[in-house]
């Protein structure tokens, strides 16, 4: 008999929910994490220290970028509102 | 359990007769839709999704909410490749905004073709967004990680 074995297989999908607005910079940054770098369990303690604190880093730039596009991203659609007359919807975008 | 994460049978058979393509290109269009248990469902009904479901149903699924219409959301096809000797595939991961809702799981299905099931996702516990953001985000595409693979 010839026979070839095979399994087909679906992983679990992790889920970020928000209340009263968007997904904070906190949350993002871990959904970014998720996909940057992973540190096995398995791995030897000197790799595993070492990919630890690149993690880190990685992630202290991601929190600071991710925050600073945000701010920016609002200090577009504040100015753009601002030229079209809405000042105080400006005003309001800005203070988020 | 109501909602059991599971690759649905029917959908391995159907692997087997060319039913589904996921490339990104010409692939088929799947899309993901959410469920509650407990009678959380639209019209308080309770999903009961599993190995054994073959279609998307209603029964169970949540209301429309948000940027979340009934029937779930269309998934972006991410091309199936191969490392070392498993075959996977992914999705983009999908978000509704502005929405309220409690789900406990959700269901993949390929709209083009007779809406069949593809996989059963259980959530383990409810997740909710309030007037907020629900987002899904897909495992690493890799051989031990991808959302579908073939080992």
């Amino acid at each position: 008999m010839i026979s070839v074995e095979t399994g087909v297989t679906v992983q679990s999908v992790n889920v970020m929910t928000s209340d009263e607005g968007g997904l904070s910079t906190e949350q993002l940054t871990e959904l970014a994490m998720d996909k940057v770098i992973n540190v096995a369990d398995s791995a030897p303690p000197a790799i595993k220290d070492q990919a630890e604190a690149f993690r880190s880093s990685i992630e202290n730039v991601l929190r600071y970028y991710i925050e600073l596009a945000r701010r920016e991203e609002r200090a577009t659609i504040a100015h753009r509102m601002a030229k079209a007359g809405q000042k105080e919807m400006a005003d309001l975008v800005r203070r988020i | 359990m109501a909602i059991a994460q599971a690759m649905c049978t029917s959908f391995k058979k159907e692997l087997l007769e060319g039913v589904h393509n996921f490339k990104n290109s010409g692939g088929g269009t799947f899309k993901l839709a959410l469920y509650a248990e407990g009678s959380g469902g639209k019209s308080s009904t309770t999903a009961t999704l599993g190995a054994t479901s073959t279609v998307f149903v209603t029964t169970g699924e949540v209301a429309s909410s948000g940027t979340y219409t009934t029937g779930g959301g269309s998934l972006t096809r991410v091309d199936p490749t191969t490392s070392g000797t498993t075959g996977f595939t992914d999705f983009a991961d999908l978000s509704f905004t502005t929405a309220t809702i409690t789900a406990m799981g959700a269901l993949i299905y390929n709209s083009s073709a007779s809406n069949k099931a593809v996989a059963v996702l259980d959530f383990t516990s409810n997740k909710t967004s309030t007037s907020g953001t629900f987002t899904i985000q897909f495992p690493t595409a890799n051989a031990s990680n991808a959302i579908i693979r073939i080992a």
